[in-house]
């Protein structure tokens, strides 16, 4: 099997190597090796048997002593798998010979390798570029991006007791990274990596939070597991059993419904940048906070921005401190004239159109463009959450197509079909349990049809529109743990 | 409730008094004038709330003789994490003042003849707008812009339209700090109305037309996020820190707390607070929407002892004096207007109306004051009963 948009990863942390990397971790016991030792006995591969997974995920190379004695322990296990019709993902990285480890990986039968820096001209295997988030090359030759450092998702215990400016909680998610992705590298699978907190055993919902966090937004999470559950699965405890098979069943729940392959992001407000160098910052910090001042959103790379389609926006963010090309430049202001805002940061060279009256506090400085308006930031580094708020607040909650209430710890991301006919609010719920009441979601434009879908509910729920005295209608949602989506249908 | 207070009862009182290390003012307070209270009966905010509003304000001598001509702020209350709400059910219908209720106060005292109307709120540390704030739960600001002539909104968390805070002092000198910087619109208003809720507050015990003004501090100077020595320019943060806590203090260009010994627990400072704000920025109407309300508090989410409940007191309470009409919206929600620390619902906190009381504003003893419209025995919705039902049918089950 190649490898490809259907694949779905697993790490396997098993064999010498994996041992070697590990045991100078805070928390490494003889038990820890003993399960990566034991993951390497292919009769472990009953854990993906009957699963959505088909790629593992060995490593392979680091330029340790260890390589070798990897490269050979793992022999039977890729055997085996290949049987079986797994892929078998061979990561190097580290000080490793790449030439050497990829004519090993080949001649061993992996189906790719996945490596920072670039790939040999010749490598006659499939090369996985993986890298941080702001090295990706997004350009790659690589039906698949690999983004090394993603973060375990949910509420930081450490921020608990401080939250969020907002008052709603602070959250962990991979949401802002994965979008950025998907905006510069579109048609290409994006996987990113990230383990669960070692020390202690994860609850099947962090897990399945884990897999959510990315599928939701049209990623795959390379899946990680804890010592404890790999200990357990390998021992084929029941409890560890029933969690891996919530886990996988949320895998297969996005595998049918796969909106984010289909579908358009949705939102009031583009965010356009090239995300590279010192405008990652502040691109990522919008669209990592935009959701959290319940904000729908598009993601435009700037090399596209030219080409893009602006209709049904309200605003545009142009994050970088680069003024645009005159193209780009053109086209924005052309929007602005056409009664969009249009937010810019301060080095914007001979602002357009006249100074107009606005909060004093505002960062942004507005100037009236024909229709529309022109908002100038008045500080070079603007604080991201102020600069999130403000364009709220200059947008006006006039304009909410959507609000979110009873769900400080949820985030949603809205997408439509290409008619517009359905649309999708997908609803992620980063505390990994129901709140007290169930959310409650305003449409401003009440929909002939709303359902929720969730792997948490045995079928789709039909909701019920609630009209409101002022206009548009609410949904009263069942709890919702980790994920759902309300489908609207017009 | 004209019931002659027991001997226990006057020791308790006292003694939770004298028990208070700082009420300096006690020799030199004025002493407290009679209130007027009007209460009506209003089940809905349908076509009945402007003429029981309109009939209760009658019953107090008319809003003419109170705002014609005459600049008039009016607190309302949006306090609260606006995106967690009771249930399904609304804000308006459980914690916050209902918008009909703001209109109609709003269109009657424009009727009444006021020259001008600002309604005035600090919301739960948020720099937007109140025009923002309304529209983000689904309001119509416009309806209430439009009620009356000359009518316009403030946040008061901040600056806002001023061009410098306002200095109000207390005039005893102060139990927590001698006076407070606030929002221009509090000084300039010939009239100050605190437009509040008939409910329950975590801390305090209750939150009516007193603990409203309590919102009236600006968080720039007040919240978690204000500046060190001076205001900062956006509002962060809520006023727990500076204000429940002293875990901070305010900016340094604020009057400051003026004794750093002083307990550092809310159910002390809180009540002291709202006291001598009331003090410095004095109510010349109190208006309590008990149309709807909530059993518990706002931030009792989930809290098992004071489980929360969206209800239908169907009450109105207006009145001339804050204390006075505090005593009736509290004995109208089953409580003792007299209780004090350590009795419903001061469980864990001082009363802020007995305190009131010993600063001279007004009354407690609803004997002392005029109390007009609908008998309280009539319209008495017991919060507690409410939550005791709650309780036992959780048991039960």
């Amino acid at each position: 099997m190649a490898l490809s948009t259907e694949s779905i990863p697993m790490r396997w942390p098993a064999g010498p190597l994996d041992i070697a990397r590990r045991k100078n971790e805070k928390g490494f016991t003889a038990d820890t090796a003993e399960v990566l030792g034991k993951w390497l006995d292919p009769a472990t591969l009953a854990v993906v048997k009957g699963t959505p997974v088909n790629s593992l995920v060995v490593s392979w190379a680091e330029g340790l002593p260890e390589d070798a004695a990897q490269q050979q322990a793992l022999k039977p296990l890729i055997e085996k798998g290949r049987q079986a019709g797994l892929d078998f993902v061979g990561v190097i990285e580290g000080k490793a010979d790449r030439t050497a480890a990829i004519a090993a990986a080949k001649s061993a039968g992996l189906s790719a390798v996945a490596m920072d820096g670039d790939a040999p001209a010749s490598a006659g295997i499939a090369v996985i570029p993986r890298n941080g988030h702001t090295q990706m090359r997004w350009t790659a030759n690589s039906p698949v991006m690999g983004v090394s450092n993603g973060v375990w998702p949910g509420i930081p215990q450490e921020m608990v007791p401080t939250g969020g400016p907002t008052s709603l909680p602070w959250v962990n998610s991979n949401a802002a990274v994965v979008r950025i992705a998907r905006a510069l590298a579109p048609g290409k699978s994006v996987w990113i990596e990230f383990d669960p907190p070692q020390g202690a055993a994860q609850p099947a919902e962090a897990y399945m939070l884990a897999v959510a966090d990315t599928a939701s937004f049209g990623a795959g999470w390379v899946i990680s597991l804890d010592d404890a559950l790999r200990a357990d699965l390998a021992a084929n405890k029941q409890p560890a059993v029933d969690a891996w098979k919530k886990v996988t069943g949320m895998v297969t729940f996005f595998q049918q419904n796969k909106p984010a392959g289909t579908y358009r992001q949705t939102g009031p407000l583009a965010v356009v940048s090239d995300f590279a160098g010192p405008d990652w910052f502040p691109g990522e910090e919008a669209v990592n906070l935009l959701p959290r001042v319940r904000e729908p959103y598009r993601v435009i790379a700037r090399s596209r921005a030219a080409s893009a389609s602006f209709d049904g926006l309200q605003a545009v963010y142009y994050v970088d401190q680069e003024p645009p090309e005159p193209l780009l430049r053109q086209k924005l202001i052309d929007f602005a004239k056409g009664g969009g805002t249009l937010f810019v940061p301060s080095k914007w060279p001979e602002p357009e159109g006249s100074p107009t009256e606005a909060e004093p506090y505002f960062l942004f400085s507005l100037r009236a463009l024909g229709k529309g308006r022109l908002a100038v930031c008045k500080a070079d580094r603007p604080n991201s959450y102020d600069t999130v708020e403000d364009i709220q607040t200059i947008l006006s909650h006039r304009n909410d197509q959507l609000r979110l209430y009873n769900a400080p710890s949820m985030n949603f991301y809205c997408q439509a079909s290409a008619q517009g006919e359905r649309e999708v609010i997908h609803l992620l719920n980063y505390s990994r349990r129901p709140g007290s009441d169930g959310p409650l979601l305003f449409v401003k434009k009440p929909h002939r049809r709303a359902r929720l879908v969730s792997p948490e509910l045995a079928a789709p729920v039909e909701l019920q529109w609630a009209p409101q005295e002022a206009g548009g209608a609410e949904l009263s949602l069942p709890g919702i743990a980790v994920y759902g989506a309300v489908e609207l249908e017009s | 409730m004209n019931r002659e207070l027991t001997r226990r009862e006057v020791l308790l009182g006292a003694g939770a008094l004298m028990a208070l290390p700082a009420l300096p003012a006690w020799a030199t307070a004025p002493v407290p004038q009679a209130g007027r209270v009007a209460v009506a009966k209003c089940k809905t905010y349908g076509p009945e709330l402007l003429p029981a509003l309109s009939k209760i304000f009658d019953q107090l001598g008319g809003l003419d003789r109170l705002v014609k001509g005459k600049t008039v702020a009016v607190k309302i209350n949006l306090i609260g994490v606006r995106s967690q709400r009771l249930g399904s059910a609304l804000m308006e219908d459980t914690f916050w003042t209902h918008p009909h209720v703001i209109g109609s106060v709003v269109h009657l005292m424009g009727k009444a003849g006021a020259r001008r109307i600002r309604v005035v709120e600090g919301p739960w540390s948020s720099p937007e707008t109140l025009e923002e704030v309304m529209l983000s739960m689904n309001w119509k600001p416009q309806d209430i812009l439009n009620a009356a002539g000359n009518v316009e909104f403030e946040n008061t968390n901040y600056l806002g339209r001023g061009k410098k805070y306002a200095r109000l002092m207390v005039p005893s000198g102060g139990l927590i700090y001698p006076g407070y910087d606030l929002n221009h619109s509090y000084e300039d208003c010939d009239v100050f109305v605190s437009c509040a809720k008939l409910k329950e507050h975590a801390a305090t015990g209750v939150t009516l037309s007193m603990k409203n003004v309590y919102g009236s501090t600006p968080v720039t100077i007040y919240g978690e996020g204000a500046g060190v020595d001076e205001p900062s320019i956006r509002p962060h943060g809520g006023r727990g820190g500076t204000f429940h806590f002293a875990r901070r203090m305010p900016s340094k260009s604020a009057p400051q707390q003026i004794d750093m010994s002083l307990p550092k627990d809310a159910g002390y400072r809180i009540p002291r607070i709202v006291a001598e704000l009331c003090t410095a920025r004095p109510v010349h109407l109190a208006i309590i929407d008990g149309v709807k309300s909530a059993t518990g508090a706002e931030t009792n989410y989930g809290s098992p002892n004071r489980p929360q409940a969206a209800i239908n007191p169907g009450v109105l309470i207006a009145g001339t004096n804050c204390v006075a009409t505090d005593a009736v919206a509290m004995a109208v929600m089953g409580f003792d207007p007299m209780a004090v620390r350590g009795t419903a619902p001061f469980v864990s906190s001082d009363s802020m109306q007995q305190l009131g009381e010993s600063l001279g504003i007004g009354w407690r003893d609803p004997s002392k004051n005029e109390v007009a419209g609908a008998p309280i025995s009539e319209v008495v919705f017991s919060y507690t009963a409410v939550r005791d039902r709650i309780l036992a049918a959780k048991k039960k089950a």
